[in-house]
């Protein structure tokens, strides 16, 4: 090995290249170890040259062709002594051979992260390293990091290293790289922290292997036990052991070896080097070793006393037969050598249920069995109570969309909504309403009144009058002599958050206001919560924060879809496409929370003198109260989401308003003339004077 | 996905001609007793082997010597027909009997101490290569660009004591070897042993190898890979043959024959001890699994829904289990599972068995909270674990769980 102490391989200052930066795993972990640490001067990939990738809260990371380009471009100070190999398995020799070749004297150490190369190919990668005096790390390493400097390469620790690597006293090296991450989270509740946490990679052939970090980590200055993790395959562990002996090794070893199970089956494990092939590979060998050098019985956490015992005689190290006694042998180790905790042990070693809903089962279990939830760290504490709180809705994984969609599919033969035959939704009553609610909702409308009420929130949508924004869209892009439907998107692109779109703010204000009552369906008047109650708060909130508005002299808030530009000259006032929806609902036996809600803050507003009169409840507002009790089921079910729901009732409104902009065309291009929506010179202001 | 192993008889048809390897003649499927009659009078006697994939002198038992063509043809017929450690041969075959004064070991592999491949000789055979004693056998460290040369294996055959003409042979076909081995992507060829024969002449007289799945020269050598009978389940067969039809993230299962609780596994390591954990613990695993390398959702949620399709209502318990993952977004993979568990169960109804959940990453609690949901509509009971939990604690608590249903249900269901 060339480097000649642990920091050499990784410390603060070291300058990170990545090769294939922008595949999806090397971008993502590249963006991570940039905003954890920002050594990352570049990457490079095939046919990406003068690329770069976006780092939120970091410095961005250029790309480049290739490797060399990457040398030819970066200044001296910021040439990378550090590359992070993300290739795909056959272009690692390749690309490894690049950085070899341009690299030399520049480059220092190699973190193969690729997983499946092939061993031929592993083993002149190493050749080729030796040759070129660098050291290499891999394949199929997830890493190495530094926690006291606070820096990494690869991914180990994820998305948030720190919360893992706490700096300490402990270096892990171990065969698998999640076990580097998990271990060090297990070794808080000893209170020990992490010095290196190092990921050598368990291919068949480990290309640093155990004895050569074990030599740097005995020269480590912070590294006070060494914890490894150990898989059968290779005689990397007899190797080292070797070693330790001859030097007479001076730190103590906390060891954990798996695998043992797989002996005498025919399975592989998940590792490729997991392979037993020879005397001193398997796991029970390997154990033997262990032992053997510790010179005692494995750590029994039911008995630390013999452990001690031993441990002061040897003082070696000890072999933990599970993953969680590494943390009571880490305390006995620590005791016995007298070594300090880096820090106050953060929590016991014990079952900690985040979510637990054992149901009926509860009831039949041991109480040792019939968990409670227990103390959730942060922050994951908030996060998971903002989470379950949001209780509405459900949370969709991404995934490219590409070629893909729920919404719609075509056999060839028949094309679907949702699953539902489009050709049999035609052959229903009320077909429009009905299909367009499906594909909005994912499922057919719940109950008879629902495409009803739809239906009536569109034809309120379809005009306000020639002078409303999206008519005169429409009216603009006929006079100009466009296409039909060029005038249908002027329509839509006239309306917006402030013009029609208010739907959407008033679903947002809703669902802050409702979420939490435990209401199930909005159009059951039987089961609605207690609205007196939640007007009265709402409207003592409101005067509040009017007057410390004024107070500061900035705009207030205002309620969404209460009041209209044109239906507010009386001291009670009424939308008219509001009210026929009312009726509707009245004559129909039907009730709807939402917009009882809304008539009753508007009284209140008024009865509290907040306002000086009764404001309309306009259409946006009855849309939304519509469409929102339509969707609510589906949200307290989990069905839907919350930002489909909240985006239904602008869709509705701009389904509506495009039928009526598309009304205004034909009238227009019937009889209007053209330009005739120009507005003469004559009429226009000059807001500012000629200045040439 | 697993590496290739062939036996004697696809070296004897394809890569000995090529590599101009000495071997004895054969014959081998479909025989007729014209043919084994006119060979039998040529080679005097001849060996009747098993077609089997049966390392460590396992199919010792089954080689026999014929003489005629009566017992020639009783004996193919028996010895194909006989099961070798658990696994059928593909059939049997006959080969020239070669009688000989000396018998050589050679191996060429890959060495974990010195990082190359390595050639070991030996005079001493009937055990794996390692096995063998370090004063009984040479192991020559090889430079993998450079190779076996005539003057290595010289050398090494010379520390045995071999010097002279068959010296000099032996060195010429040994680097034939590892020409073979490298130029067709081997991880490992043994032959056990070369025999010489008192006028000198040499023939390799048994085989075995493995290809390496990740070495392109592997992927196509112009011959199709013989399918030796196994005993993978159908499960496996099928989990199999969606791992090769992808090329992102990991589906790798192995059956243990257990039937109670059915382990989504998520990382080598971690999936290797909890297992272990489980196994130990008489928690009975399905299979061993390892879901880890970040899968995309539909990759995930295949993955589960094969698994589902195949034990979930079987099963006494399902277990979502894995470390702190560095790379996998926890939402996509859990969001995969909820969604395979909630088909797989719109398909064949109910099942009423308790989850068991810990992991850590990276959208951990969106993942922990979407998967919840699920479960609840289900009306499954449940226990997720954060991070903080060790991994073997939660496999504890999952088998003991398992088992106090199984107490209050005898059948194993709750």
């Amino acid at each position: 090995m060339i480097a000649t102490t642990l920091a050499r391989i990784l410390t603060k200052g070291d300058r990170v290249a990545v090769s294939n930066v922008t595949g999806r795993e090397a971008m993502g972990v590249s963006i991570a170890s940039q905003q954890y640490c920002g050594n990352i001067v570049g990457g490079w990939a095939l046919g990406h040259d003068d690329e770069v990738i976006a780092v939120p809260r970091g410095r961005d990371i250029r790309v480049f062709g290739q490797f060399a380009d990457l040398l030819k471009a970066l200044p001296a100070r910021e040439r990378p002594n550090k590359v992070v190999v993300y290739s795909p398995p056959d272009a690692v020799y390749g690309d490894v051979k690049e950085v070899v070749e341009n690299g030399q004297g520049i480059v220092k150490t190699l973190f193969v992260v690729t997983e499946h190369v092939s061993v031929e190919v592993t083993a002149k990668l190493r050749r080729l390293c030796d040759l070129a005096r660098m050291d290499i790390i891999g394949c199929n390493t997830l890493g190495v990091i530094n926690a006291p400097a606070g820096v990494r390469v690869g991914a180990v620790g994820g998305d948030a290293p720190g919360e893992s690597f706490l700096p300490g006293s402990a270096t892990i090296i171990s065969n698998s790289g999640n076990l580097v991450n998990t271990i060090a989270t297990y070794l808080q509740s000893a209170g020990l922290g992490i010095s290196f946490g190092i990921s050598t990679g368990k291919d068949p052939l480990i290309l640093t292997p155990l004895k050569d970090f074990l030599v740097l980590a005995e020269k480590d200055p912070r590294t006070r036990i060494v914890v490894l993790y150990v898989e059968p395959g290779g005689t990397y562990e007899r190797d080292a052991l070797e070693l330790l002996r001859r030097r007479n090794y001076t730190k103590p070893l906390l060891v954990f070896v798996a695998g043992a199970f797989a002996e005498g089956r025919d399975i592989s494990l998940g590792h490729a080097g997991g392979v037993v092939d020879g005397p001193c590979t398997s796991a029970t060998d390997k154990m033997r070793l262990f032992d053997e050098y510790f010179g005692s019985a494995p750590f029994n956490p039911a008995d630390t006393r013999a452990a001690s015992r031993h441990l002061a005689r040897t003082r070696r190290g000890l072999r933990a037969t599970t993953l969680h006694a590494l943390v009571p042998a880490a305390k006995v180790l620590m005791e016995v050598l007298r070594l300090k905790p880096d820090f106050k042990p953060v929590r016991p070693v014990a079952l900690n249920p985040w979510i637990v809903d054992l149901g009926a089962l509860a009831d039949k279990l041991p109480a040792s069995l019939a968990l409670q939830p227990g103390n959730v760290p942060s922050p994951y504490k908030e996060l998971l109570a903002q989470q379950l709180k949001g209780g509405l809705g459900r949370v969709v994984a991404r995934q490219s969309m590409r070629n893909a969609s729920h919404a719609s599919s075509n056999d060839g033969a028949t094309p679907r909504v949702y699953g539902y035959s489009l050709p049999a939704l035609m052959e229903r009553p009320a077909p429009f309403a009905q299909a367009v609610l499906l594909a909005w909702l994912g499922s057919p409308p719940a109950r008879d009144f629902e495409p009803r009420l739809f239906e009536m929130c569109l034809t309120a949508s379809l005009t306000n009058g020639p002078g409303s924004i999206s008519a005169q869209g429409a009216k603009l892009a006929a006079s100009a002599g466009n296409e039909p439907h060029t005038a249908m998107m002027a329509t839509l692109g006239t309306i917006g958050s402030i013009h029609g779109g208010n739907g959407k703010e008033a679903a947002r204000f809703l669902v802050r206001l409702f979420r939490e009552t435990g209401l199930v369906d909005p159009y059951d008047r039987k089961k609605a919560p207690n609205l007196d109650q939640r007007v009265q708060a709402y409207v003592a909130d409101y005067q509040h924060r009017k007057s410390a508005a004024k107070n500061a002299g900035v705009e207030m808030e205002k309620v969404p879809c209460l009041g209209h530009p044109v239906f507010n000259r009386e001291a009670v006032n009424y939308d008219p496409r509001e009210r026929v929806i009312s009726r509707y609902l009245e004559a129909q036996g039907l009730y709807n929370v939402f917009l009882d809600f809304y008539h009753r803050l508007a009284r209140e507003l008024q009865r509290q003198g907040v306002t000086s009169k009764v404001h309309a409840v306009n259409v946006d507002a009855v849309l939304t109260c519509v469409c929102l009790g339509i969707a609510w089921p589906l949200l307290v079910e989990k069905k839907i989401t919350l930002e489909r729901a909240v985006d239904l009732p602008f869709l509705t409104f701009a389904l509506g308003r495009v039928a009526g902009g598309a009304a205004e065309y034909l009238d227009h291009r019937e009889s209007g003339t053209d330009m005739d929506m120009r507005v003469p010179v004559s009429e226009c202001r000059e807001l500012t004077r000629p200045r040439d | 996905m697993t590496n290739t192993r062939i036996g004697e008889l696809v070296f004897l048809e394809h890569f000995a001609p090529l590599y101009k390897l000495p071997v004895p003649e054969h014959l081998a499927e479909p025989v007729t007793q014209s043919k084994l009659k006119e060979k039998l009078g040529r080679w005097g006697a001849g060996i009747v082997k098993p077609d089997v994939l049966a390392g460590k002198r396992g199919k010792a038992g089954l080689v026999r010597k014929v003489e005629n063509v009566q017992d020639a043809l009783r004996v193919l017929r028996d010895v194909a027909a006989e099961e070798i450690n658990g696994q059928n041969p593909r059939g049997a075959y006959v080969v020239q009997m070669v009688p000989a004064d000396l018998e050589i070991f050679t191996a060429i592999s890959y060495s974990s101490r010195t990082l190359s491949p390595a050639f070991t000789v030996s005079l001493r055979g009937g055990m794996e290569v390692e096995a063998i004693s370090e004063a009984d056998k040479v192991t020559v460290p090889l430079n993998v660009f450079q190779g076996l040369n005539a003057y290595q294996a010289s050398e090494a055959l010379a520390k045995l004591g071999l010097k002279g003409k068959l010296n000099s042979r032996l060195s010429i076909v040994f680097v034939n070897l590892w020409d073979m081995f490298i130029t067709t992507g081997m991880l490992r060829c043994e032959v056990n042993p070369w025999r010489v024969t008192t006028d000198g002449r040499i023939w390799a007289c048994d085989f075995k190898a493995t290809f390496d799945e990740n070495n392109f020269k592997a992927r196509d050598l112009g011959l199709s890979w013989p399918e030796y009978p196994s005993r993978e389940t159908a499960f496996e067969a099928e989990m199999n043959a969606w791992a090769a039809a992808s090329h992102q993230g990991q589906a790798h299962v192995s059956s243990l024959g257990g039937k109670k609780i059915l382990p989504l596994l998520f990382g080598g390591g971690a999936s290797t001890i909890i297992t272990e954990t489980l196994t130990q613990l008489g928690g009975e695993p399905i299979f061993l699994s390892d879901f880890g390398g970040n899968p995309p959702y539909e990759r995930m949620k295949k993955t589960a829904a094969i698994c589902f399709e195949h034990h979930l209502h079987q099963c006494a318990l399902l277990l979502i289990l894995g470390g702190k993952a560095n790379n996998t977004l926890i939402d996509v993979t859990f969001s995969a599972i909820a969604d395979a568990i909630q088909e797989c169960v719109d398909a064949k109804g109910p099942v009423s068995i308790p989850v068991v959940v810990g992991r850590g990453g990276a959208r951990l609690v969106q993942g922990m909270v979407a998967l919840s949901k699920t479960l609840s509509n289900l009306r499954l009971p449940y226990v997720f674990f954060g991070p903080d939990t060790p991994i073997t604690l939660v496999a504890e608590y999952a088998v003991a769980l398992m088992r106090a249903g199984e107490q209050r249900k005898p059948k194993g269901r709750l």
